[in-house]
């Protein structure tokens, strides 16, 4: 039997079939069949399908998105309703008697500023 | 079987026709049945890693470059799915497997020289790595070329060289020590 060099890419064709015949599985009959019946059950799906299959999650995150982006555009305008208030809550606060607070006292200052 | 008859019912596979990926399983499930068994030493676990693998394979068909050969698309399939089944097996028994050979599991009473070539062979390869076993099993018992094992394994195709070189020694071995029992 001729040693082979370790860069060596020819086969040894003996070792090979000796190999085939150690590691042969009987009933390949009895297999073939049992995976033909379950191809029909597991079959491949085409690319619509696919498409299909992603319609619930895909409708969830645009519901999700446009609930995000509600919640995003209501929270700024209250922000802004906030800072309107806060102008018009120094006159109040100072015919109350009480002193407005800096914050307050801050946003009057910008809004008069800007014309 | 030629190439052309194998892209051809690749390709008809490709498009969802069950009777011609059945075909291909015809085809190559000695090959898949047989190095499933490399890596998992157990004939049941292999028939389940190699089922596993052409469902797998049958359900990912759409993906299949038809540009491309099968049988190695096909083999990587069976061989992540026969790993996997040994890690999941090895997990749960909490040993390695490629420790024992399967003549000491099957009855470790045995002499080695009761044993015949097949069941030496088998535990030869039990006792080699699991990736110099499956380089030499794709090498020369399935004829793939080095670099679609360098490919199918994710290693340097040097190493695949070094691989079968040191497997098929201990191999060899068992061959040359079993034809000279033949001959005596």
């Amino acid at each position: 039997m001729p040693e082979h060099l370790p860069l060596d890419s020819a086969r040894d064709v003996e070792l090979g079939a000796a190999l085939r015949e150690a590691l042969a599985m009987p009933f390949g009959g009895a297999f073939v069949n049992r995976l033909r019946a379950r191809l029909s059950r597991n079959r491949p799906r085409s690319w619509d399908e696919e498409l299909a299959g992603w319609f619930w999650q895909g409708l969830v995150a645009a519901v999700l998105v446009t609930v995000l982006a509600g919640w995003g555009l209501s929270r700024s305008a209250a922000v802004a309703d906030e800072s309107d208030t806060g102008i018009t809550s120094v006159a109040s606060q100072l015919l109350e008697g009480s002193t407005p607070g800096t914050n307050a006292l801050l946003a009057s200052m910008t809004s008069t500023e800007t014309p | 079987m030629t190439g052309v008859d194998e892209a051809k019912l690749a390709g008809r596979a490709g498009k969802g026709d069950a009777e011609a990926f059945g075909a291909l399983i015809e085809l190559h499930q000695a090959m898949a049945r047989r190095v499933a068994y490399a890596i998992l030493e157990d004939r049941e676990d292999a028939d389940d890693a190699a089922q596993e693998g052409f469902l797998s394979a049958w359900k990912a068909i759409a993906r299949y470059d038809p540009n491309k050969a099968f049988r190695p698309w096909l083999m990587q399939i069976v061989v992540n799915a026969a790993r996997d089944l040994r890690r999941r097996r090895r997990v749960r028994a909490a040993e390695p497997l490629d420790k024992i050979s399967p003549a000491a599991r099957d009855d470790p009473a045995r002499e080695a020289g009761d044993l015949d070539l097949g069941e030496r062979l088998r535990a030869a390869l039990a006792t080699l790595p699991e990736r110099q076993r499956l380089a030499v099993v794709l090498f020369d018992a399935e004829g793939y070329a080095q670099a679609e094992i360098a490919a199918l394994l994710g290693i340097p195709e040097g190493t695949v060289k070094s691989d079968v070189f040191h497997g098929r020694r201990a191999l060899r071995r068992v061959l040359s020590t079993v034809k000279e029992e033949w001959d005596a």
